[in-house]
């Protein structure tokens, strides 16, 4: 049907007009500091976009946001908001590491994908947290998971800096003590890098990127989770329940119960999100463990419109923003957090384009059903 | 004197949540969420620095609010006129207001975290009682703002109960179809609760920065934009409930740092206090309160 690619264009065309309304909005921005918006941009593409390990620099930055926004939509799509992933991910890297550096003498084949699982459990556990307090005494998500974030945040420093702290590490000269760090992971937890695989198609890579399996998986979770939504009945119930909760319930769906599975399934997610750079670039947990991952997987999702497969090509572009604001803040002097503002209005712009958009295409659905009925009207009696 | 004194960091710990708690009924009762409060509480710190860094506290005041105010108007325009979904709005609003002074405050003062030095109000001594020893830390050396937040809570209370203005606030905030039907403007009375919430935000923040620290510090909000939502709701909505809800949230900071002092719980468990408390505050007492009928949700013409 000829109107249904119309509507599809629509929705394609939605994240593609929100990006430029946003980049012209933080033009207003970049000219506040007397810089040129067309210079910061062009510099962003050229610094992200001219060099194959800036390419693959940029695809490193995107990995951890598929999961994020994978983990976020699923929330999204059940009529929920997962603001926790920020917590969820950091509990994740955590017993992720914990199995990394206490397991030693397995090989790789079985401690990888155990470390692997032990993310997914400890972000499954935070998460479990809200939904419980959610179904069984009505607290509102939202607050329970912010909270949950902050408490995180000072649980982690505790196991970091107190319980887990790595002894035997040499003092630094200068330095009155160690550093509040865990433990190095064994070589058999550490995630192997992309550089054999990609050198047989002749792509050499240098040593100081980290592109690692984790993003070939994380294309691979991104393919699950659209099957999982759409071909599965627990996937139907979930956007049933999402759509409409009562209907749903009417319908024989058990809101509460697919709630729980779908945000454990949201939290397990969230776990994964810390792994490309704890297994790949750290190597151990420190207090300077990446943070924000779970907010900039909130802008992914909405920008993806919660669709999986969109959601890689979402990731990114915030890996590419990500990679430019290096760009711009090192041949420009632009501030990095330019990126954080353009990500706050890329949020506003698409909600606003959406709304609008489905509001269009509902009146063009309606008008068509008019259109149906009155043609039925005044069809001459046969 | 122990006790006086631990009151006293109550009061002046629970006065940046019950301002933005305030504001927080007025958007709510108004029916539209403000996740966002938190943000506006930034802005309004940083801002307020920047203000009194140049023209003085006053200035700063002043330009705190209108900073909280101009990322309510967002707020508003994104919800009120586009009806998009309140949180989203909300969270995005925060990560406008985490970026933009973290990227103001790089442009201006040429570090990212904090800013110089600021002066604050002159302090008042609050005559006759400041003669009494018990009470003595509790009304000497107090910031004005404190005093003004303590007004205002009767002053929200008889705007909201008792004036026309705060009938047609909680009644778009119940019932916006027949609100509209009596020829209520329900957006622009939408509009009315979100602004004054974050007025009310950006004040906050700059009492953080004037009055409580003395300069801008990035992350010193520390999410007491959601705690002070939490204290709504532990309010019930009501201004006078919010007052009380923020004495105990300041008392359990007051009290935190107390306990560090101390130093018998490791001090991170110590700092997670006031997060924990509002987690088990909301698991008691959510059930039990109800929230203006038609919070949250987008008003539309010609609906239904």
């Amino acid at each position: 049907m000829k109107k249904g690619y119309y509507i599809i264009l629509l929705r394609v065309l939605a994240p593609v007009l929100a990006i430029v309304l946003s980049a012209l909005m933080s033009s207003i921005v970049i000219l506040a500091i007397g810089k040129s918006p067309l210079q910061v941009f062009y510099t962003m593409f050229k610094f992200s976009l001219s060099r194959l390990d800036s390419v693959a620099i940029m695809l490193y930055n995107a990995t951890p946001l598929i999961f994020s926004g994978l983990a976020v939509s699923i929330g999204f799509r059940m009529g929920l908001f997962n603001i926790g992933v920020e917590g969820q991910y950091l509990i994740g890297a955590f017993l992720a590491a914990l199995a990394g550096f206490s397991i030693k003498g397995l090989p790789a084949v079985i401690h990888l994908p155990l470390v692997i699982l032990c993310g997914a459990l400890g972000g499954m556990l935070w998460s479990f947290i809200p939904i419980f307090l959610k179904v069984k005494r009505g607290v509102h998500e939202v607050i329970s998971t912010i909270m949950l974030n902050y408490i995180s945040y000072s649980l982690i420093h505790y196991l970091i800096a107190d319980v887990f702290i790595d002894k035997s590490q040499k003092l630094i000269q200068g330095l009155g003590s160690i550093l509040a760090r865990t433990p190095k992971l064994s070589p058999s937890a550490m995630m192997p890098k992309l550089h054999g695989f990609l050198g047989l198609f002749g792509l050499q890579l240098p040593r100081h990127v980290y592109l690692n399996w984790l993003f070939p998986l994380g294309i691979l979770t991104a393919a699950l989770v659209y099957y999982l939504l759409m071909y599965t009945p627990f996937g139907f119930e979930l956007r049933a329940v999402g759509q409409n909760r009562e209907a749903a319930r009417t319908a024989g769906i058990e809101p509460e119960r697919v709630y729980v599975i779908g945000f454990l399934l949201s939290g397990a997610l969230a776990g994964l999100v810390g792994l490309s750079d704890l297994l790949s670039y750290f190597g151990y947990m420190d207090m300077d463990f990446p943070r924000n991952y779970g907010f900039d997987g909130i802008a992914v999702a909405l920008i993806a419109q919660n669709h999986p497969l969109g959601i890689i090509f979402s990731a990114i572009l915030f890996g590419f923003l990500k990679r430019g604001a290096e760009g711009i803040q090192t041949l420009m002097g632009v501030p990095r957090e330019m990126v954080s503002i353009l990500q706050a209005l890329m949020i506003m712009s698409i909600v606003v384009i959406a709304k609008l958009m489905n509001d269009y295409i509902k009146r063009l659905e309606k008008k068509e059903e008019m259109m149906v009925c009155s043609s039925e009207n005044s069809s001459p009696p046969a | 004197m122990f006790f006086g004194e631990l009151l006293a960091s109550s009061l002046r710990m629970a006065v940046p949540i019950l301002l933005t708690a305030l504001g927080a009924v007025f958007t709510e009762r108004s029916g539209v969420v403000n996740i966002g409060l938190e943000g506006m509480m930034i802005v309004g710190s940083f801002w307020g620095a920047l203000g009194a860094y140049y023209y003085g506290p006053y200035f700063g005041l002043l330009l705190a609010m209108a900073a909280g105010m101009f990322m309510a108007l967002i707020h508003a325009i994104n919800t009120v006129t586009f009806r998009v979904d309140q949180v989203v709005s909300g969270v995005a609003i925060n990560i406008l207001a985490y970026g933009s002074t973290r990227f103001l405050s790089l442009a201006i003062f040429n570090m990212a975290t904090t800013s110089p030095h600021v002066s604050g109000l002159p302090k008042i001594n609050i005559p006759v009682l400041s003669g009494i020893e018990f009470l003595k830390p509790l009304v000497t050396d107090v910031s004005p703002v404190i005093i003004l937040a303590l007004v205002l809570v009767p002053i929200s209370s008889f705007v909201i109960n008792r004036t026309v203005f705060g009938l047609r606030l909680r009644s778009v905030g119940e019932n916006p179809l027949a609100a509209d039907t009596l020829g209520i403007n329900v957006f622009k009375m939408k509009y009315a609760g979100v602004l004054l919430s974050g007025i009310l935000s950006g004040l906050s923040g700059a009492y953080l920065a004037l009055e409580h620290t003395g300069m801008y510090v990035e992350g010193m909000t520390q999410g007491q934009g959601f705690i002070a939502l939490a204290a709504m709701i532990f309010g019930n909505w009501e201004p006078k409930g919010v007052l009380w809800a923020s004495l105990l949230f300041g008392f359990s900071e007051a009290l935190s740092f107390r306990v560090v002092e101390g130093g018998v719980v490791p001090y991170q468990f110590v700092k997670m206090i006031p997060y924990v408390l509002t987690l088990l505050v909301l698991t008691g007492v959510v059930k039990k309160s109800t929230g203006p009928a038609a919070s949250g949700v987008p008003y539309e013409r010609g609906l239904k």
